[in-house]
């Protein structure tokens, strides 16, 4: 239920100015107008990145989709199917004018007329009230996704605009060419959009202030987002920012999940010494995705992956052969090792057996998830397989 | 180069793409087909045939 979450509050995007237009023009003042070859010079100067977990350069899409043939579609993506991830619908609530200035802003910029907005199943009351605010000359419709796990994934949520089922589909092109209907489609995260909203308003150096100079800007995390529902934070910190900062010392004792479900999972302690930034953590071969925390504490990693991987199994919208059939089959060959049997090899084989074979990247995800652990937890890992768990 | 590319959800593990293409094709613990590698030159005619072959319209060849 991401409703009982507590709205984050943030440096930036999550500095809230509400669901009022007046107070938030008061805040963050005029909505500029740019050319797609201006806003495409802002974003790459700011090296501007997806956030909803590829982590794709927004500067490459928007260029794509302006030199596309047809009238581009704007598609904001806030449908978050992790269970997990909280952050675009804490934007939403907060702050939902900003990524409502973005996409005006990018569909300006590209010459669109219609702008998607693609919530969870619950919808965003405070985004449907702003968007009743707006005066633009746009229309904006509003799409719920379905409540499954690989629902927000860009291949799903484009059917789902569609109008066909809210299910992912091997494409053959980049949708920023050919998306909807043919159409170049510029698809992006509610967050992604919040970040080209202060560019149009407030202005880069709004985002300079904060972050690194190679990161500028600040990132969203949801944390303990699986957990108890008191316990699930959403919290905006700026690029470069220590993970001590982040999570009190004593949590960063324990492996980490990072980037959700489909993330890695840092070692106990491999933290301290990291700050939260794509590029370090990239260096250091963890990714955080869309930004999804999930500290794992005084609970056993491995149990823990086992219990994600039969989720995740259970969440193939059974599709696609190797991952209807070979997501079981891992979870379940990992659940052999948890039980002491040495089945190490055969979870290898069989992550292997699935990676970049369906049609989103649910599978791929997946073997992510239990390769990093196999690297992050080893001794944990071999404790299982002789019989004995850690905890 | 060419990738062959197979389009999942549509692909039913009937193998005859691994029939017409051993070189390039293998087979799953399932049926499905295990894309290995690219598609050379000499080898783009058979590929063409495996794409036109596949019951289920289940295959692409891409460039890259
Ligand atoms: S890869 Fe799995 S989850 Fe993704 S579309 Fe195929 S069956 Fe569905
Ligand atoms: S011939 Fe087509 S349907 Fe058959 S296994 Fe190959 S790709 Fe799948």
């Amino acid at each position: 239920m991401t409703s009982v979450v507590t709205l984050g509050r943030g440096p930036l995007l999550l500095a809230g100015s509400g669901p009022e237009l007046g107070e938030h023009r008061r805040r963050w003042g005029p909505l500029a107008r740019f050319s797609a070859t201006e806003l495409v010079a802002r974003c790459r100067a700011l090296d501007l990145r997806g956030r909803g977990g590829a982590g794709f350069p927004l500067a490459d899409k928007l260029g794509a989709v302006a030199r596309g043939r047809g009238r581009p579609v704007v598609v904001v993506n806030l449908s978050e199917g992790e269970p997990a991830s909280h952050k675009d619908v804490t934007l939403a609530r907060t702050s939902p004018h900003l990524l409502l200035d973005g996409a005006v802003a990018t569909a300006r910029a590209v010459g669109a007329r219609q702008v998607h907005l693609v919530t969870g199943p619950q919808g965003v009351a405070e985004l449907e009230q702003a968007v009743g605010q707006r005066e633009e000359r746009l229309r904006f419709t509003f799409h719920r996704a379905a409540d499954l796990f690989v629902a927000g994934q860009s291949a799903a949520v484009l059917e789902l605009v569609a109008g066909r089922p809210n299910l992912p589909v091997t494409t053959w092109q980049p949708s920023a060419h050919s998306g909807l209907r043919g159409r170049p489609t510029l698809l992006s995260n509610a967050e992604t959009f919040a970040v080209a909203g202060v560019l149009a308003t407030a202005g880069p150096e709004a985002v300079l202030r904060h972050g690194t100079p190679l990161e500028p800007g600040t990132t969203l995390l949801s944390l303990d987002g699986d957990g108890p529902p008191a316990t699930r934070q959403v919290v905006e910190v700026a690029h470069g920012t220590r993970w001590g900062a982040v999570l009190p010392p004593s949590r960063l004792d324990a492996p980490v999940l990072l980037g959700g479900y489909h993330g890695t999972w840092a070692p106990a302690g491999a933290l301290h010494d990291l700050p939260v930034s794509r590029r370090a953590l990239a260096g250091a071969g963890l990714t955080l995705g869309a930004g999804v925390v999930l500290p794992s504490d005084g609970r056993c990693a491995v149990r823990r992956t086992a219990e994600l991987l039969d989720y995740l199994a259970s969440q193939s919208a059974r599709r696609s052969g190797p991952c209807l059939n070979g997501l079981p089959a891992l979870a379940s060959a990992f659940r052999e090792v948890v039980d002491g049997r040495p089945r190490l090899d055969e979870v290898r084989r069989l992550a292997g057996r699935v990676d970049g074979r369906g049609a989103c990247a649910h599978p791929d995800g997946t073997a992510r998830l239990v390769r990093s652990l196999l690297v992050a937890c080893p001794d944990a890992v071999d404790g299982h397989v002789e019989g004995r768990c850690c905890r | 180069m060419r990738t062959l590319k197979v389009d999942w959800p549509a692909c039913r593990a009937r193998g005859l793409c691994f029939e017409v293409l051993p070189e390039v094709v293998r087979l799953d613990d399932w049926g499905y087909p295990v894309v290995e590698g690219p598609v050379t030159d000499d080898l783009l005619g058979s590929a063409r045939e495996a794409v036109r072959m596949c019951p289920q319209l289940a295959l692409r060849l891409v460039k890259g």
